[in-house]
């Protein structure tokens, strides 16, 4: 049952010994010390607070994750229902992948347009999808970090038994923004009286470290602060997709990012509501959601004990620069190792070294043997069969196919995606924000230089909090320079192709890491569609070498106190911020079906 | 004895062995566990199981409510997490006892699944169903808690006081019915009925009925609709009016071209050709680029998005149609009867049979287009929109390109008697509807 893990495993080294300076539980000291260690099966089905359906199974064996098999358990099929479509249908389309990130979605193949059609686009529209990507990345994070992550770490009902005196004090002390904490408390406890639990049914709240002591430990006082920001977050990420509303119609699933530029028009009267959202924005992130960030993770630094693994990150880059290089987006594109040899400089990505493997994967194996594809070779095509069904109990046989997600690769290495990603390229090279923001929460936490320390659950979860802060900032910038442009008369939005046949791939960035839409088209109409999600390189199963997924290696070696409450393993998956539902997909069909289109007069009403 | 996941699972194991269901096993609970001849160790556990709750209080102040993600991209939650009237935690704390949904929930897991089955126990909730259902590969395109959704959807809703299908892939499938539907999509309703007919759903409270059923298109649901139809219904103790496909009449009554404020430039002939172009600054008609307005029944332009700042005609985009819905079949679908979304023209797909009347319908199109400025020109001239938009008598970017310009398209006789029906596309889906109606006997 035990599958091999060539890959050795990397822990970053003991931050409990040397980081003493902070408030830190004994759970990691003792984890090794007590007795009664629980083994078997422990599953997380369904893993919550995340976009889609993902199991996570493992083997405990002395309270530690000895194996583990990720899987994501729904096929849509997003590739085949492009086919034949239209360049500027894929935009609309392709960005129901996800409703969490649809405008990355909606840019990446926007730009896979504009390069198929072999055109630029214009300054203008350069800059609003820069905005409207921008807007993106503050909904999610302010929304994953408060309203889904959080609950890992914060208990709204123990700030029932908070002193609301001691509360101002400590947001005070915390530099954190103080509030109505009275009101909220009051709220609160109208709520536990009525003793309906709502979205607090089923919690975790009640779990516990190995030692016996709980798992969430805030005080009451911190877990008021928190749950009241939980409650502004809600806000904040509304004012966010406020932005992205008025560039893009509506969000989720904005209408105006298309190949050639963008459909929205600047005018005057948007500009002011752009800007003044995101200086709230800004300010906002600056003064709540990082103090609270320092706050909080002083109690939780047996997290960055956990979740590590190989440290290998690919970001292909987003926000794009005037030079329209990836290697210059403001958060820009490479490929960083903290121990792969090659890696450790960083290095611009090159497209051809992305294969996919399917060989764990429920796709037909008369097809594809296995063999890692080339994504523009990519010819997998999905086939379920009832052997793959798991019977309750066991795990996944050595070899078996056991997800809809495949195992993309780069360099025939397995890479992580996402925020941490790119924040450390961004670091590598040297983007000043990211290094003075790393530098500084490391010296705060009383970590100075620690840079490994980010390999870990926390890390990956604070990181993302720098990069708000990068981008909130950048946000107020972007609408200044597009108001310079209009000003200047070099803020067009549009341009018309030439040709409208071709191919090429737009990589760029979701919230949640490297994204890849590649399409291949013919008279405007699409031939060939091909995606690589962020969350398929993080959640992907074994690789023909039978090496793990980033997520999965992430998760050997976490504690597991209570195997039907691992919330060690739940708060390493939040860390990835997965996002499921687009991860699994499939590529260019080899089924023999087709897809025929005809233009017919009807809809001319 | 603490239940865990690895017990449960054995006893799963052990249960399956014999042909019974966990949760058939919880409903006679004790008694068939003895008959069956498990372990001692075990029974404390199921007794626990059931004795212990995750929900808190089965009744109170709040209408529980089950919110299912199927295939979904989970838009229709992140829509909802918008709303501010009332904002989404006042929802959830004051309004609704929100028990299980995959986004918002504390727990995960076994204990997750948990709350969702006392719930269900209890009677007397809301099902909130975001996403399309998945019968590809007998149902295994869509597994959860290492269940097929198939299941999930049919015990959820058999006991439940109502259920809304929050989105277009809810009530039809959405974009993954899109031809060639590779993941087996299929709407709520169609899908009960169908299972229903077999007989192999049967709704508790029925008489042979299904649930109520609220379809609530749009991709995704507009908030505002969704408190409208949760909220709304709490506060006034009774459904919403409902028209022939389920969905509530006061929003899905009207087509969106009816109230759109760029429809003085449309009556005055004044369209957008390209994006970027001065029309477009002007905010003239986007008809020209595709704009499904026209056909589709939805009050985007008054409810409007994201609290109301815009909506997608306000920003500058052609309504591509995504509420257009029929609960009654999957081909009708959004995507395929409106891409592609920037032409006035669209895919069909006949099995593989491949027409290409590419040019009969430009001109077909120039058709209607050409009606359509004469009868601006005919407002115009009688007044009728006397102090409206500016007016181009002589429209620069047609003068500028003879070739496309919608005045200069080639008169042909024919085919324009449609012009006043409502589209074909929405013909077609109201007959299915009618069909269905006859079928249903709709909801109460």
């Amino acid at each position: 049952m035990t599958a091999t893990t060539p890959t050795p495993r990397t822990t970053p080294t003991d931050p409990a010994t040397t980081v003493t300076a902070v408030p830190t539980t004994a759970a990691v000291a003792t984890a090794a010390s007590v007795g009664n260690k629980p083994n078997g099966q422990s599953i997380i089905d369904p893993v919550n607070r995340i976009e889609g359906h993902l199991r996570i199974d493992m083997e405990v064996k002395d309270g530690i994750v000895d194996d583990v098999w990720i899987s994501g358990g729904l096929f849509r099929g997003m590739e085949l229902v492009l086919e034949k479509r239209r360049t500027a249908d894929a935009a609309y389309i392709s960005q129901r992948i996800c409703g969490v990130c649809p405008v990355s979605h909606a840019h990446a193949s926007a730009i896979a347009g504009d390069k198929s059609y072999g055109i630029t686009i214009p300054n203008g529209a350069r800059i609003i999808r820069n905005l409207v990507e921008g807007a993106q990345f503050l909904h999610s994070h302010i929304l994953w970090f408060y309203n889904l992550a959080a609950l890992d770490y914060v208990n709204p009902l123990n700030a029932l038994s908070a002193d609301v005196a001691e509360t101002v004090k400590l947001a005070n002390s915390a530099g954190t923004t103080e509030a109505d904490f009275a009101g909220l408390k009051a709220r609160l406890k109208a709520f536990a009286d009525n003793g309906q639990l709502s979205i607090f049914s089923g919690n975790w709240f009640d779990s516990k470290e190995l030692d016996g002591s709980s798992a969430y430990k805030l005080p009451a006082e911190l877990d008021l602060i928190a749950t009241m920001h939980y409650l502004e977050a809600l806000e904040m990420q509304a004012t966010a997709s406020e932005i992205s509303g008025i560039i893009g119609g509506k969000m989720p699933h904005i209408m105006t990012s298309i190949p050639g530029g963008s459909a929205f028009v600047p005018t005057e009267e948007k500009l002011d509501d752009l800007l003044f959202r995101a200086i709230k924005l800004r300010d906002w992130v600056k003064n709540t959601m990082i103090p609270d960030t320092l706050a909080i993770v002083p109690f939780y630094m047996d997290e960055f004990n956990y979740g590590g693994n190989a440290g290998n990150y690919i970001a292909w880059g987003v926000f794009e620069a005037p030079s329209f290089k990836p290697e210059e987006r403001y958060l820009p594109g490479g490929v960083w190792s903290f121990k792969e040899p090659g890696y450790q400089q960083v290095q611009n990505w090159d497209e051809e070294l992305i294969t996919e493997s399917t060989i764990h994967s429920f796709y037909d194996p008369a097809i594809d043997n296995g063999t890692p594809i080339k994504p523009r070779q990519g010819i997998t095509a999905p086939l379920y069969k009832d052997e793959y069904m798991v019977p309750n109990g066991q795990h996944p046989a050595q070899g078996a196919r056991y997800t809809w997600d495949k195992a993309p690769r780069y360099d025939n290495k397995v890479f992580e995606a996402g925020g941490l990603a790119r924040l450390l390229v961004a670091y590598n090279r040297k983007v000043p924000e990211i290094v003075e923001g790393i530098d500084n929460v490391l010296k705060a936490l009383g970590a100075e230089g620690r840079v490994e320390l980010l390999n870990s659950t926390m890390g990956r979860t604070g990181a993302r909090n720098i990069e708000t802060l990068y981008v909130a900032t950048k946000m107020v910038d972007w609408v200044n320079e597009l108001i310079e442009a209009i000003k200047g008369g070099n803020a067009a939005t549009f341009i018309e192709p030439a040709t409208r046949t071709g191919e090429g791939a737009g990589m760029w960035e979701a919230p949640r890491g490297a994204l890849y839409h590649y399409m291949k088209i013919k008279d405007d109409l699409i031939e060939k569609y091909q995606i690589i999600i962020p969350s398929s390189w993080n959640i992907s199963p074994r690789d023909g070498d039978d090496r793990h997924g980033p997520m999965e290696e992430s998760l050997l070696g976490c504690p597991v106190e209570d195997v039907a409450k691992p919330i060690h393993a739940l708060r390493a998956v939040h860390s990835f911020d997965p996002c499921v539902a687009c991860a699994v997909h499939v590529s260019e069909p080899a089924t023999g079906r087709k897809f025929s289109v005809v233009t017919n007069p009807w809809g001319v009403k | 004895m603490v239940e865990t996941q690895a017990n449960v699972a054995r006893l799963d194991e052990l249960l399956e062995r014999k042909g019974v269901t966990r949760r058939r096993f919880l409903e006679f609970c004790g008694a068939i566990a003895v008959s069956l001849g498990l372990s001692e160790a075990l029974i404390p556990t199921v007794h626990e199981a059931i004795a212990e709750s995750v929900i808190g209080k089965e009744t109170g102040a709040l209408t529980p409510v089950i919110w299912l993600e199927l295939a979904s991209c989970t838009g229709c939650t992140e829509s909802f997490a918008q709303v501010d009237t009332p904002d989404v935690a006042t929802v959830v704390l004051e309004l609704i006892s929100l028990n299980y949904s995959e986004t918002l929930s504390a727990g995960a897991g076994f204990s997750l699944e948990e709350a969702k089955e006392q719930t269900i126990e209890a009677g007397g909730y809301l099902v909130v169903i975001e996403g399309a259902l998945m019968e590809g590969w007998d149902g295994n395109a869509l597994r959860i808690a290492n269940e097929k959704g198939t299941e999930i959807v049919k015990h959820a809703c058999a006991n439940a006081k109502a259920v809304i299908c929050a989105g277009s892939c809810a009530v039809d499938g959405g974009w993954q019915a899109g031809y060639p539907n590779p993941g087996g999509a299929i709407g709520i309703q169609s899908f009960l009925t169908r299972e229903q007919a077999a007989g192999s759903f049967t709704y508790k409270g029925g008489d042979g009925n299904l649930p109520p059923i609220i379809n609530v298109p749009t991709c995704p649901a507009n908030p505002e609709h969704m408190v409208a139809v949760i909220v709304d219904v709490l506060l006034v103790g009774k459904l919403p009016d409902l028209n022939s496909q389920n969905k509530p009449s006061l929003i899905f009554s009207q087509y969106i071209h009816d109230n759109c404020p760029r429809r003085g430039h449309f009556e005055n002939g004044e369209f957008v050709y390209q994006f970027g172009s001065e029309e477009e600054k002007k905010g003239y008609c986007l008809y020209a680029m595709g704009c499904k307005g026209p056909q589709t029944k939805n009050n985007c332009p008054i409810v409007r998005w994201n609290r109301r700042v815009s909506w997608c005609v306000e920003a500058g985009a052609p309504c591509i149609g995504c509420a257009v819905s029929d609960p009654a079949t999957t081909k009708n679908n959004w995507v395929d009867l409106n891409a592609p979304f920037l032409k006035r023209f669209r895919n069909l797909n006949i099995g593989d049979i491949r027409l290409q009347p590419a040019t009969l319908a430009a001109a077909v199109g120039g058709i209607a287009a050409v009606l359509l400025v004469a009868h601006a020109f005919g407002m115009k001239a009688t007044g009728r929109t006397k102090g409206g938009a500016d007016f181009e008598r002589q429209r620069k970017w047609d003068m500028q390109h003879p070739d496309r310009a919608i005045a200069s398209a080639p008169a042909v006789t024919g085919g324009a008697s449609e012009e006043d029906n409502g589209t074909p596309a929405a013909t077609a889906a109201e007959n299915e509807e009618s069909k269905a109606d006859s079928k249903e006997g709709g909801t109460q």
